[in-house]
């Protein structure tokens, strides 16, 4: 439809523009479009900042830097901008490359050094050996005149990421120990030029946009991803070894409350064993539903060797002509305490076993914040047989993945477990490895600039040990992400406390929240939490609302009906 | 500093305080941090608090997405560092549930505890409290704890000077209620006028204010390190009155020149306590008047008293008593070193004074300190008494109950180690540093041992072993072991580098002077070799080794 000449264009256009420009023109038109169909007079009043996404870093030693460089991103946010605020010692250096809008905020000290705290990104940026071409940014150093190398740092800062390709927004500001003025004077200058009006189009954009194909696969997709990092959250002296694992797949495709699946792999020590014990021959190829495996890479990826059902252990007891009394056993064991004749019957009974079975992780990421990455948190399982203690197949597994390794996973979606509309209010129970589907909510209305509120449920043992993720659970907070936090730690004083019991705490605030239309999310272990947690809720609802028991199940029941009172327990 | 004329950001701190109440309370009940709140920080210093945090996990513990490891220390207020026995052991058992268990003897005669994390700062201050100890006012911009030379043998008169630490103490005392309001649980109060302080107003001293007391010829406290020292003056077995020296202060920043240690200047005599107390506290109204509110660098009487000249600030005192200071009276100064040992005072009461390495009263493999001094605190038979140069005296133990003191000093090898300690290590004396002090560039109390370790050695092979060398440690240039008042001064600029400062005076009569810039251990060793080989060498009589340095002129140019 378009004339000859028209098209030329478009066409060049196309060709030479790179896949995130070709979503924004796609949403740009989309709303162009919008706009003019109902020719909607948003357009003209308000409107959308040219930039709407920004990155807000701080190397910071006494906390001046990250206090600005908080309160520039709420003000931001009033512009309409998304403005990221993290660390440098947070900062994932391989983003730095994707950075299109990057403001720097970072300070001297010791004799002209950067604070301790930004050291790495500080070394990262001054080895050559790559080019930061989208980058455009500016840098805030802060100082004290008084010292001989006033504001080194940032000098530095901002000419080295101008020699690795970088583009000033605005030139280096320096300020003094009363740096409020200057600071807030540079800020305001880079906002003029990041928010020059375009006219209003339907935000949700990138999502909207179908990307590769993989997104019209249906049901479960699997994908082999790359380990990118891998980090035990909880400090020294705690009790627990819980691991957040970031696992980078192009075009992986999910949506905030959706899993992954994860199968495990065998221990090779135990797989060694095996082999020795049963004299087997490693290399022999052998045949299961239709795949061929060698019997090494059988038992190590195929099938599960641990904790056997009763079933199985008879099924063995059968094929070996031995009577193996009714219990749940290790292959190992039973091949130990009750041979296999030969290869054959070995082989036999190998077949006849079950596939590993995947393991489910809650997504700990969000599409809109981790574009490309998913990420997990796994709280390293143990138990007790006769007095030793065994960690639990996956959690192990993974507790020993190493970085750039690939790893399978498929992802497990979940229908009901959603973000509601941005508007919405929310409040999330996620105490322990549950704080995963609502770092991966609060990442993506954090993204997105949701307008709803956000009320987090945390808790775990030690707060000095185990406050998962309190870093980006503060910055939440600092910036407004986070409209309350109610934090419980069972074991830093005498009493066991329980977010149930914050719960109770700010009963009638809950209920208000309820009442106004809010969205209460709980994820993490089913039993007791999420069973004491459901118990609480009734109370709170009966006890607000002077309800009877009755009438509170009904309340609940409709919330649920609803889709306004939704778990991720196991 | 940008706007000269503009108040530091403290000064509204303080003036928006509401009598340094702040947004404690508040801050108390913030859950998702071990933190308090920016402008709390700075309030709870009045109530002899810092928030710090272990700076040895910062880096591991941000990559675990966890904040920095927020603690509290807590200072006590001891006027010349004087302790009962059942006090001590209070202060030992609080160390035990609530900090790191380390009880830190200071440089200015009292003690810290460290490591108490937010939740535990209530709990702490009320079980002092039933104990009667506080400490209110011993850090922030107030007077803080006043300092006595420690040692009673020094003069029969010693508990009377010692009795003007505890009434200077009381005078200057803030009038607000807020600590008690806070830690306390008491009442709020309604009428405000209660707390109206005409000494400090609202907005209290433009910057910390420290007073000291000597008794010559012994100066352990450093007097002239002082915003104000008071020199006693005895004759004839009579304490006449007291000397002052005002201006005294040593902290420095790197690079900046307008910065700089000062000691005391003497500017009179004054005899009767009427006179004495409110000349000490026109003092303070005039540098609370004049003092500079804008750069806290610049801030302490020293600068105060630079800028007005010496005599007019003696002048707008003496106009606000009413009086004028009469000539000082002469007087000798001989050492600061603390007399170890067992030393009996003119009533016949015994005082054993022990090595405390650093003022670090803990168990270790090597000795039960800690547990000893617990012991002996048990028999009820002594008070305790802290020394300036970090050290304790077990005070007045009656003639009867030596042996049994003694036979526990024996039996945990407290004697032993004190008397084991070479000369240099008994004059020497760390700040704290790393881990908690975030001031900190260099470590301080954690490496001095080992350091001295191996500079034994050297005083050795020159057979100097028994000079009385005093050297100190600080990881930075604020001076909290008064490094510039040292025979050897290390002042540390980086990790594991230090200034060396040489040609301070045994008595702590004359500073210092930078002679080499950031050294590394080696270099250290062997300039210090080099020096005790010419001390050796052509040093005339007996000569102390920083008289030496001093009459050789060894220090660069600044
Ligand atoms: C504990 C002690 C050192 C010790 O190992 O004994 C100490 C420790 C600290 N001093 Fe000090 N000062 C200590 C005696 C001193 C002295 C020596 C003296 O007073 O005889 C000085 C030099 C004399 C002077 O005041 O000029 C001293 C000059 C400073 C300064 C510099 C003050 C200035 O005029 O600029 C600071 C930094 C500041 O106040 O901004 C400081 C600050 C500090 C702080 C509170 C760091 C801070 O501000 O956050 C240190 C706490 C470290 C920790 O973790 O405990 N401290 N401080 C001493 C406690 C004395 C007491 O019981 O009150
Ligand atoms: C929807 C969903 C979401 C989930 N999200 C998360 C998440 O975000 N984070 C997270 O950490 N977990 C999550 N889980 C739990 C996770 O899937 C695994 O169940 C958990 O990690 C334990 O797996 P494992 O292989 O380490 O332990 P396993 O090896 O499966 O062992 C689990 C338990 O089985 C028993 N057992 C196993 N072997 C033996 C034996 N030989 N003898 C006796 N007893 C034995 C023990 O009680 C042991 O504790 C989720 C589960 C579901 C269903
Ligand atoms: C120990 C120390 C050393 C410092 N060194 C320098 C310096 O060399 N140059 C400078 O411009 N500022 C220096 N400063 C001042 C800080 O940069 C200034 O206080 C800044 O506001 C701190 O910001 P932050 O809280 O984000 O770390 C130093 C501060 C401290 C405490
Ligand atoms: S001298 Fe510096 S490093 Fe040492 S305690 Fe004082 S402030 Fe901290």
């Amino acid at each position: 439809m378009l004339g000859e000449s028209k098209f030329k264009i478009f066409l060049d256009l196309i060709n030479n523009s790179a896949k995130e420009e070709l979503i924004w023109m796609n949403g740009y038109l989309n709303g162009v479009v919008q706009a003019q169909s109902k020719q909607s007079p948003a357009a003209e009043t308000d409107g959308e900042p040219l930039v709407n996404k920004i990155t807000i870093v701080y190397g910071t030693e006494t906390g001046n830097s990250k206090r600005l460089a908080t309160d520039f991103a709420t003000k931001a946010k009033h512009k309409h901008i998304h403005a990221k605020v993290i660390g440098m010692d947070q900062y994932r250096l391989t983003d730095l490359p994707k950075e299109e809008y990057l403001l720097a905020v970072i300070s001297t000290h010791g004799e002209g050094e950067p604070p301790i705290a930004a050291k790495k990104f500080y070394d990262h940026i001054h080895q050559n050996g790559f080019k930061l071409e989208k980058l455009k940014y500016s840098v805030l150093a802060l100082g004290d005149t008084s010292y001989p190398l006033y504001c080194k740092t940032g000098e530095e800062v901002d000419e080295q990421l101008n020699k690795l390709g970088g583009i000033r927004i605005a030139p280096l500001q320096k300020c003094d120990v009363e740096y409020d003025d200057d600071a807030n004077g540079w800020f305001n200058g880079v906002l003029e030029k990041l928010s020059n009006k375009k006219p209003v189009v339907t935000i949700e954009v990138a999502p909207s946009i179908p990307i590769p194909a993989v997104a019209k696969k249906v049901g479960k997709q699997s994908y082999t991803g790359s380990v990118l990092s891998k980090i035990n959250l909880n400090d020294y002296g705690s009790n627990k070894e819980t691991w957040h694992i970031e696992i980078a797949a192009e075009g992986v495709v999910y949506q905030c409350g959706d899993s992954i699946g994860i199968v495990p792999e065998n221990p090779t020590g135990v797989v060694e064993e095996i082999i020795a014990v049963t004299g087997a021959d490693r290399d022999r190829i052998v045949k299961f539903k239709n795949e061929e495996f060698t019997i090494y890479d059988f038992l190590k990826y195929k099938i599960n060797i641990i904790h056997l059902t009763e079933r199985l252990v008879k099924q063995y007891g059968e094929i070996t002509r031995q009577d193996i009394p009714a219990t749940r056993m290790n292959l190992l064991d039973l091949l130990k305490i009750y041979p296999v004749k030969d290869a054959v019957e070995f082989e036999e009974v190998i077949l006849k076993m079950n596939a590993i079975s995947p393991r489910l992780y809650t997504i700990a990421s969000s599409p809109a914040a981790h574009d490309g990455e998913i990420h997990i948190v796994a709280v390293k399982d143990s138990y007790i047989v006769n007095g030793q203690t065994q960690f639990g197949l996956c959690t192990d597994y993974l507790s020993r993945l190493n970085n750039e390794c690939s790893q399978k996973f498929f992802v497990q979606p979940n229908k009901r477990f959603k973000l509601p509309a941005a508007d919405k209010d929310i409040i999330m129970v996620g105490p322990g490895t549950g704080i995963a589907a609502f770092r991966s909510f609060l990442a993506e209305r954090d993204a997105t600039g949701a307008s709803g509120r956000n009320w987090l449920f945390f808790g775990d043992q030690h707060f000095a040990t185990d406050f998962l993720y309190q870093t980006e659970i503060q910055n939440w907070y600092e910036t407004g992400v986070l409209t309350k936090v109610n934090l419980a730690f069972s074991r830093d004083q005498k009493e066991k406390i329980y977010v149930q019991h914050k719960m109770l705490k700010h009963a009638p605030e809950l209920y208000d929240w309820l009442e106004k239309g809010g969205y209460f999310f709980v994820c993490g272990k089913k039993d007791p939490m999420s069973v004491d947690v459901e118990n609480t809720l009734l109370r709170i609802i009966e006890q607000q609302g002077n309800k009877t028991s009755e009438e509170a199940k009904k309340y609940l029941e409709h919330l649920e009906d609803e889709g306004r009172y939704e778990k991720d327990v196991y | 500093m940008s706007e000269k004329n503009k108040l530091s950001a403290i000064e509204k701190i303080k003036l928006e305080s509401d009598a340094l109440r702040g947004t404690i309370q508040q801050s108390l009940q913030d859950e998702i941090t071990g933190a308090i709140r920016e402008g709390d920080q700075a309030v709870i210093k009045f109530h002899g608090m810092y928030q710090q945090d272990d700076r040895d996990r910062r880096e591991e513990r941000a990559a675990k997405k966890l904040d920095r490891l927020y603690s509290y220390m807590i200072r006590l207020r001891l006027p010349g560092g004087f302790l009962t026995a059942d006090k001590w052991i209070a202060a030992n058992n609080i160390a035990g549930e609530n900090s790191t268990g380390v009880i830190k003897i200071t440089t200015r005669q009292t003690i810290q505890l460290h490591g108490l994390i937010k939740a535990k700062i209530k709990p702490t201050i009320q079980a002092f409290n039933e104990a009667h100890l506080d400490s209110i006012a011993t850090c922030g911009d107030i007077n803080r704890n006043v300092s006595c030379s420690s040692n009673p043998k020094e003069s029969p008169l010693h508990d009377k000077v010692f009795a003007y630490a505890d009434k200077i103490s009381t005078l200057l005392m803030p009038k607000t209620k807020a600590y008690y309001e806070i830690w306390l649980d008491e009442e709020m109060l309604i009428d405000k006028k209660v707390e109206e302080d005409p000494l400090y107003q609202d907005r209290y001293m433009p910057r910390k204010f420290k007073i000291g007391i000597a008794i010559p010829p012994n100066n352990d406290v450093d007097v002239f390190t002082n915003d104000i020292g008071l020199v006693a003056i005895i004759e004839d077995n009579e304490l006449k009155g007291f000397n002052f020296a005002i201006g005294g202060g040593l902290s420095t920043t790197h690079g900046n020149t307008e910065t700089y240690a000062r000691l005391g200047t003497t500017i009179g005599f004054l005899d009767t306590e009427e006179k004495i107390l409110k000349a000490v506290y026109e003092i303070l109204t005039v540098q609370r008047d004049y003092g500079n509110r804008s750069d806290r660098k610049l801030a302490r009487l020293k600068y105060t008293l630079d800028r007005m000249g010496v005599d007019e600030y003696r002048k707008e005192v003496e106009k606000r008593t009413g009086f004028e200071f009469e000539p000082a009276r002469p007087f000798k100064i001989t050492s600061r070193a603390d007399r170890y040992g067992w030393e009996q005072n003119e009533k016949g009461n015994w005082y054993y004074t022990l090595f405390i390495e650093n003022g670090r009263v803990l168990d270790d493999e090597k000795l039960a300190l800690k547990t000893a001094l617990l012991e002996v605190a048990k028999t009820g038979k002594t008070n305790f008494l802290f020394t300036s140069n970090q050290n304790m005296i077990i005070s007045d133990v009656a003639p009867e109950d030596k042996d049994l003191i003694n036979q526990l000093l024996e039996q945990f090898k407290i004697i032993e180690h004190t008397e084991a300690a070479s000369s240099i290590r008994k004059n020497s004396i760390a700040c704290v540093a790393l881990p908690t002090c975030p001031l900190a560039l260099a470590e301080a109390q954690r490496y001095m041992p080992l350091l001295l370790s191996k500079v034994e050695p050297l005083l050795q092979k020159y057979e100097l072993e028994n000079e009385q060398i005093v050297m100190r440690m600080t990881g930075c240039p604020n001076g909290c072991a008064r490094p510039y008042a040292a025979e050897i001064g290390l002042v540390g600029t980086a990790t594991g580098r230090y200034n060396l400062h040489l040609g301070g005076d045994n008595g702590g009569e004359r500073l210092n002077r930078l002679f080499k810039e950031s050294l590394d251990e080696a270099q250290i060793l062997s300039e210090l070799d080099q020096l005790f080989a010419s001390f050796k060498e052509e040093r005339i009589s007996t000569e102390s080794f920083g008289d030496y340095t001093w009459r050789k002129q060894l220090a660069v140019a600044q």
